[in-house]
């Protein structure tokens, strides 16, 4: 069942060298002038999603690859699959060029993306799982005991019969997951898994991928926006930003280093006029009579609270910095040498 | 073969899901041999023959050939490869370990061989209603020639749809080249009008070109009409089905890089 314990940890699974992949888009002046003049001439501009990349994934990694909308995380992952042929640069993925779409590639890897779906949503999880049996060509040894694992993982044995349609985000999501990993792949790309779904299937999802990783020895990558996808899981992260590597390194040191404040929301019953505080450095962002919101650096938090919760709030919520502003900082101040 | 076996089984499941699509094709079927039935009625009121038609030859000729082109669905594909394309979902094909245009022949044999069926069952109960003394060949080769005909003719129409839903990827939008091309075929298929009814140079163009074999001549050769034609028609619709698969294999080593998958 756990076939893929026994490749080598110092295996390396993905190599990349100067990843390049420019896209070329038409672009169209506005208005309907503009739709008119296009279809006698037009325009197109370069865009450089992935600029020069280099990467070393090894066997049993589970890596985070972050960045804001538009970084290149989506083009980098379609690249390894091979769903699209870089521009230029070396790739190598279990020793194949992906964009070649050999047979025997394809079935070692699978990728699951959020807001692409390999189920057919006029049949049952069931049925899919019988195609996707045969076009990886597994045994029906292998099949059962994989899907009894899964199933019994995932906790979706009474959704096995009913149409794929009818499933909620997160039940859907589940499902994905267990068609992807039907045929122990040595690699599964993750991208955005989590999207849309609410804390309780996230986190659920969060604990199945882990016990992938932990158990089966898959090697994973994984997109996510959400900080809470990467902090759990990935040991290791990659942040890209305008499609450049900035930082690849420890994910508890990169968020040590450049997730340096806290958000502080707090809410109350009755109407309060601006507090004057104690704790240095807090930062005042949302100041409503009902509602106040701070920015403290993280070592400040905890006498921030302290101090705030003598002013008997209603409700306090703490959140995390952004992956967004965290990119930024990286971007501002610079990553680490493997960058 | 198995996987390709089981694509078909699944798109034969995914047609038995829409109840209300099995029921309108059957009543599409049967009501297009009405209206056949009241148009050549009325033609055929003052006439014994139409070109080399009776009024049944010309209904079992109807008959066969909106059964076969009922089973031409392969539209569907250039349709399916388009609009994936455009929304950057194509990648579901490209992904799976098996060959595309292979997988799209798989889809296309699961939803022709649920169709034959229900087509065949409304063409039988329409024959029996309307008293159609049925006019089929006799001649076991003719019939051979017939079935392997419609075979390559509708391997010929998916293998034209995949390169034209390939194209997307050179053209980016296609979807009124897909229109009129869809109209250009049911026109000379022979699926709206017998081909035979047309000037003798149109004719003669026609049988050049591949789609004169896909339904009007199948549908001929079973209702016992043209049966000299069977084995030329056999050999220009095989070369039509190799000439498109090497059309095929340029496309897809030239345009399958251009893919970008929609979005960054």
């Amino acid at each position: 069942m756990n076939k893929n314990q026994n490749i080598n940890k110092d295996t390396t699974m993905i190599n990349t060298a100067n990843l390049v992949k420019t896209y070329r888009r038409y672009k169209k002046p506005e208005g309907i002038r503009g739709s008119i003049a296009s279809l006698f001439r037009r325009e197109y501009e370069e865009k450089t999603a992935v600029n020069q990349i280099d990467l070393s994934i090894q066997a049993g990694e589970f890596v985070g690859l972050i960045g804001p909308n538009g970084a290149g995380k989506t083009t980098l992952i379609k690249m390894l699959t091979g769903i699209i042929a870089p521009t230029a640069g070396t790739i190598n993925v279990m020793g194949y060029y992906p964009n070649d779409l050999k047979n025997a590639f394809k079935k070692q890897y699978a990728v699951v993306m959020g807001q692409k779906s390999q189920l057919f949503f006029e049949l049952t999880v069931n049925d899919t799982l019988r195609l996707f049996k045969e076009i990886y060509e597994i045994s029906e040894e292998t099949f059962q005991a994989n899907k009894n694992y899964f199933v019994q993982l995932f906790g979706v044995g009474d959704l096995m019969d009913v149409q794929v349609r009818t499933l909620s985000l997160g039940e859907r999501m589940k499902m994905e997951l267990i068609v992807a990993l039907l045929h122990n792949p040595k690699i599964l790309f993750l991208d955005e898994p989590t999207i849309g779904l609410d804390a309780v299937a996230s986190k659920q999802i969060r604990s199945f991928l882990r016990e992938i990783n932990e158990k089966k020895g898959t090697t994973i990558i994984l997109t996510s926006h959400y900080i809470e996808d990467i902090k759990t899981l990935c040991r290791r992260t990659i942040v890209v930003n305008h499609g450049t590597k900035l930082y690849d390194g420890a994910t508890d040191e990169l968020f040590e280093r450049f997730q340096r404040n806290k958000r502080i929301k707090i809410t109350f019953d009755s109407a309060v006029k601006t507090m004057r505080l104690r704790t240095g450095g807090a930062k005042l962002v949302v100041d409503e009579p009902y509602k106040k919101e701070y920015e403290v650096a993280r070592q400040d938090a905890k006498a921030l609270l302290a101090e705030l919760m003598e002013h008997e709030p209603k409700d306090i919520v703490i959140e995390e910095e952004e992956i967004g502003i965290v990119v930024e900082r990286i971007y501002q101040e610079g990553g680490n040498d493997n960058a | 073969m198995r996987k390709y076996w089981e694509i078909s089984k699944t798109y034969m499941k995914t047609q038995l899901v829409w109840r209300a699509d099995v029921i309108f094709n059957m009543i599409f079927t049967i009501s297009k041999i009405l209206f056949a039935y009241l148009l050549w009625g009325i033609i055929f009121q003052n006439k014994e023959s139409v070109g080399m038609f009776t009024f049944h030859g010309m209904l079992s000729y109807y008959i066969v050939s909106s059964f076969l082109s009922q089973l031409e669905m392969s539209e569907g594909i250039s349709n399916e490869i388009h609009e994936r394309i455009r929304n950057g979902t194509f990648s579901k094909y490209i992904v799976i370990p098996a060959g595309i245009e292979r997988y799209f022949m798989a889809m296309e044999l699961g939803i022709v061989l649920f169709y034959l069926v229900f087509d065949f069952a409304a063409a039988v109960v329409w024959i029996f209603i309307f008293r159609i003394q049925f006019v089929f060949t006799t001649q076991w080769q003719v019939i051979v020639c017939a079935v392997l005909m419609a075979g390559l003719g509708m391997i010929f129409m998916i293998q034209l749809n995949y390169f034209l839903g390939i194209l997307t990827l050179r053209f980016e939008g296609i979807g009124t080249f897909l229109m009129i091309k869809n109209n250009l075929v049911s026109l000379v298929t022979g699926s709206i009008v017998p081909l035979a009814l047309f000037p003798e140079t149109v004719t003669g163009i026609l049988r050049l070109l591949p789609f004169y074999y896909v339904t009007y001549l199948p549908a001929m050769l079973f209702t016992g009409q043209c049966q000299e034609e069977a084995v030329r028609g056999l050999v220009i619709i095989g070369c039509w089905c190799v000439l498109m698969q090497s059309a095929i294999q340029n496309a897809r080593k030239k345009y399958f890089r251009k893919y970008d998958g929609a979005g960054i």
